[in-house]
């Protein structure tokens, strides 16, 4: 009786909270991926894609608030129905768009090869039967498994992998561009640098998901992303966060 | 107060307990055996793209698991003797050194001395991962042995080291071949608890990127994202693992108690 009585006041309250403020859509971020979404000193979410999404929904309104979550099981998530979509630097791959449905592309992106400041590889090729690492589930870490020769190791976070490419327990790294300079030109520059992008041939593109055939949340995300495409806002940011 | 009916149990009125001769029984231990196996072949034969795919993709993750847990018990048996012995050494020192292990070693949380041995101490010495894994493991674990030994000793009557070193036998000669002899039976089964829980423990190494059972069921399900599959076939690799291990200990309990038996 009580529970059924919570759960129409809920009801309500959802209803009613709709009726008269702009839409609230839940983002699941996994927040260890500077510069694009990381948390900071002051223990808040921010980043390229937070403040891009932050800008779409002042543009076409809606509010979008940001749940902090492991990647690994991250789609899982969203396919349980836990948050709306997932703001996470999310590539856009075949694989991935037969469980989801994307939104228009928002970042292009490139998969950057890290080794030590003392290493002479250039790319994958060079690191035959060496230890390579990345992300569980991302596209680098698929990138290094695509590579002949080279043994596969995957993280939970890119953090973790850089750290013992520092110490020099493996012998390089593979994720996305802007996450690369970020460790290798700030955080580890003593030590570390980017050796190569690796090639690849067709474009890589970072989208936000949602459960397949959520078209309302997409659609709004969809025009979001126009209007900030549209404004130059995107432009902006990418001076802020990445400079370039 | 003490006289109104008190009512006199008998042993005989309980339940009735398993008696461990009676072959007729179905047990548990059955049970979970036959349906772990039964869903272990029915599953993948049932859905191969799923479920038989992952279990093609974590077996080399499986002889990792081993690995570590075999190098980490022998490990852990080792400190936890020392330890053991140390806690009840007469020596002021050595008592406090073995009590001041045990005492920081249960009070870090495993995972957390995982992470330290591999991240912090990794800016100092660089420890492969796998030998971090049992470095953290065993210094986890020995700590608990120790207890466990420490107990099982003390269980043996003085009257024991007394007569043996009243025959010429010297305090090393009294535990070796009497004391731990007989303390052994007293300790194997929760060392074999300790042996079991260490092996499900080593779940938690897939944290520094070890290619464990769980992380390589990780990385499969990151790929497909067959998340209730993967982790259905995690689940019960892992129990067959410890029913089966349950079972070898168990009889070697047997084995070891036959002394007791009336």
């Amino acid at each position: 009786m009580l529970k059924k009585a919570v759960l129409t006041l809920v009801t309500l309250a959802v209803m009613c909270g709709s009726a008269w403020a702009e839409k609230t859509i839940i983002f699941a971020t996994d927040a260890t991926w500077p510069p694009m979404e990381f948390v900071d000193a002051h223990k808040n979410i921010v980043g390229y894609s937070i403040d891009f999404l932050t800008a779409a929904g002042k543009e076409v309104g809606f509010k979008p608030v940001f749940k902090n979550t492991a990647w690994d099981g991250i789609f899982a998530g969203l396919a349980a129905g836990k948050y709306d979509s997932i703001t996470s630097s999310v590539s856009i791959t075949e694989e991935r768009q037969k469980k989801m449905d994307f939104s228009e592309p928002y970042f292009v992106v490139q998969q950057a090869l890290i080794v030590q400041k003392d290493s002479k590889a250039m790319g994958l090729a060079d690191l035959k039967g060496k230890k390579v690492g990345g992300q569980i589930g991302t596209t680098g870490y698929f990138a290094i498994k695509a590579a002949e020769g080279v043994e596969p190791k995957s993280y939970d976070e890119i953090g973790l992998a850089m750290e013992d490419l520092n110490v020099g327990r493996i012998a390089a790294v593979v994720c996305d561009d802007p996450v690369a300079a970020n460790y290798a030109l700030i955080k580890y520059k003593d030590t570390l640098k980017i050796a190569s992008v690796i090639k690849s041939d067709k474009p890589e593109y970072y989208g936000f998901p949602v459960q397949k055939g959520n078209k309302e949340i997409l659609d709004l995300i969809n025009k979001g992303i126009e209007a900030v495409k549209a404004k130059g806002i995107d432009q902006e940011l990418k001076k802020k966060w990445i400079g370039q | 107060m003490a006289e109104c009916d008190v009512k006199k149990i008998d042993v005989g009125d309980g339940a009735a307990l398993p008696d461990p001769e009676d072959k007729g029984l179905v047990s548990a231990w059955w049970i979970a055996l036959i349906g772990t196996i039964g869903l272990l072949i029915a599953l993948p034969v049932k859905d191969p793209d799923t479920y038989g795919r992952v279990l093609t993709f974590i077996p080399d993750g499986i002889l990792v698991t081993f690995e570590v847990t075999i190098l980490s018990i022998a490990l852990a048996l080792v400190i936890g003797l020392l330890t053991g012995l140390g806690r009840l050494s007469k020596n002021r020192y050595i008592n406090l050194i073995a009590s001041l292990y045990v005492e920081v070693v249960r009070g870090v949380p495993l995972l957390v001395q995982l992470f330290y041995i591999y991240f912090a101490l990794g800016r100092f010495v660089r420890v492969p991962d796998i030998m971090a894994a049992v470095i953290a493991l065993s210094f986890c674990y020995g700590a608990y042995m120790g207890e466990v030994f420490r107990a099982g000793i003390k269980s043996i009557d003085f009257g024991q080291s007394e007569a043996a070193l009243s025959q010429g036998f010297n305090q090393a000669q009294t535990m070796r071949y009497v004391i731990l002899p007989q303390a052994w039976r007293t300790i194997l089964p929760p060392v074999g608890n300790e042996f079991i829980a260490l092996l499900k423990d080593t779940s938690l190494v897939s944290i520094l990127a070890v290619s464990d059972i769980l992380r390589r069921g990780r990385e499969y399900a990151s790929e497909s994202f067959n998340y209730f599959e993967t982790y259905t076939i995690i689940a019960l690799v892992y129990l067959l693992i410890t029913l089966v291990l349950s079972k070898i200990l168990s009889n070697m309990e047997q084995r070891l108690s036959h002394y007791e038996k009336r």
